[in-house]
């Protein structure tokens, strides 16, 4: 199960995208995950998964590597294309599957929307596979930073964020740990009716506020001590910077976007 | 202006790594999930996070580590349930419940401020409205996806009756959660005076 629950399944290699400004990144990804909606004919969803193949191959990672991270949503994106596949009535009947008749329309609206969906989850797992937790928080403090204008509180939102991200590993840890004491000093989490199964859920979760409540205390004390005040004025031991390649990388990206669109026409 | 002490940061990051774990609680406690129509539905404690937020933390402290909660997921760690992420998980039909988190931390944040949270009565009150709002926005969310964006034609009231048991589910569920909130909050009674 522990390998199951890899959190933030960073990858550090020497490729280009993962020393790509973070920022430019997360713009181009959320680009992309609205320009998929654009694809609609197979031209179009060809080009987007050779270039979406092509950003994974460049990252240098191991393909088999960021299959097995996409092992989840296997089940998802078939799904989907299974209900499109019964629900959708359009085109001609193709054939009959045990009193089941299968439209082409459905067929082609099956296979489309799974692409959009594979293509949607390799783009955004590229994300974290290439930048480390702390330098996508930090780039979100940056690319929010205009809506401190509205006194949103960015700083505070993304250094939350931070701090979660080390504590879901330690925290995950414990429930298990928990669970496994509580299981065996006799906590009955296996039968009886649900009402006595959902209140097993207590043994658990008051051990697990406890510890949580004196991590979130002892890490507050610690940056008191430390002279935290805000985000007014703080520095940054690694400052992010826009370089060449960030350029370079956009430009490729643009271009994609307009092979995009010539391709919707044909 | 509002000012944010250190620990205020911390706790509401704690919360966030909670709704992680609630929302994957079958994991540790594979017995969580219930037969509905003979699949097994994995039960969630995100609902119930949320509100405890609300309850712990004060609705704008709350609200702020929901969505702290939902941008994590969003930019690609996998803390929503079965360790997805990404910005899709938003998009996909059940998408609404994730984003009533907010709202739900709003609510019982405010709720709070208007009963004593210290019997059942009201904590039951608070569990049951945030069940049905949540399941207000999430489903009238999930019939806004399947229309305009999934394209899949559905009647609301179809959305409506497919989501009936699973209501009926959260109902029973929140009138349990309340009891166990009471337990929480009277076995650790200093977190009962969250800052706000």
């Amino acid at each position: 199960m522990a390998s199951s629950l890899i959190i933030g399944q960073y990858v550090p290699e020497e490729s280009v995208v993962h020393k790509l400004d973070p920022r430019t990144k997360i713009v181009m990804i959320f680009a992309f995950v609205i320009f998929v909606f654009f694809a609609n004919n197979g031209w179009s969803y060809l080009w987007l998964t050779a270039f979406s193949i092509g950003a994974a191959l460049s990252t240098k990672i191991k393909l088999r590597y960021i299959a097995r991270g996409l092992k989840p949503v296997w089940f998802l994106i078939v799904f989907t294309f299974l209900l499109h596949l019964f629900v959708t009535r359009e085109g001609d009947v193709l054939f009959d599957i045990i009193g089941f008749p299968i439209y082409t329309g459905a067929l082609i609206q099956g296979v489309q929307i799974s692409m959009r969906f594979f293509l949607l989850i390799l783009v955004t797992s590229m994300l974290t596979l290439t930048t480390t937790p702390i330098e996508i928080t930090d780039a979100i403090e940056t690319l929010l930073h205009p809506l401190k204008k509205v006194k949103f509180p960015v700083h505070e939102l993304a250094l939350m964020m931070s701090i979660s991200l080390r504590f879901i590993p330690t925290l995950m840890q414990e429930t298990e740990k928990i669970s496994k004491a509580q299981a065996s000093r006799g906590v009955d989490f296996r039968t009886g009716p649900l009402k006595e199964r959902i209140q097993a859920v207590v043994p658990l979760l008051v051990p697990l506020f406890v510890s949580a409540f004196k991590r979130a205390e002892e890490l507050a004390m610690a940056m008191e001590a430390r002279g935290y005040k805000g985000g007014e004025g703080r520095s940054k031991l690694r400052e992010l910077e826009v370089r060449a390649r960030d350029y370079l990388a956009v430009v490729v990206f643009i271009l994609m976007i307009v092979g995009l669109f010539l391709l919707r026409d044909m | 202006m509002f000012t944010f002490t250190a620990k205020d940061l911390t706790f509401s990051a704690i919360f966030i790594v909670l709704m992680t774990i609630g929302a994957n609680i079958t994991f540790w406690l594979p017995f969580l999930a219930i037969p509905i129509g003979g699949v097994n539905v994995p039960l969630s404690l995100q609902p119930f996070f949320a509100i405890l937020s609300g309850l712990l933390l004060g609705r704008r402290l709350g609200v702020l580590s929901m969505t702290g909660y939902l941008a994590l997921g969003v930019i690609g760690v996998p803390v929503f349930s079965q360790l997805q992420a990404g910005p899709f998980v938003l998009f996909n039909y059940t998408g609404g419940f994730l984003l009533s988190f907010v709202l739900i931390s709003f609510l019982s944040g405010f709720l709070k401020e208007k009963l004593p949270v210290t019997n059942l009565k009201s904590l039951t009150t608070i569990t049951m409205t945030s069940t049905i709002v949540s399941y207000l926005i999430g489903v009238s969310y999930m019939y806004l996806a399947m229309n305009v964006w999934l394209n899949l034609n559905v009647s609301y009231a179809a959305a409506w009756i497919s989501m009936i048991p699973f209501l009926i589910k959260d109902l029973v569920l929140a009138l349990l959660l309340a009891s166990i909130a009471l337990r929480l909050l009277t076995q650790l009674p200093h977190l009962k005076n969250g800052r706000r």
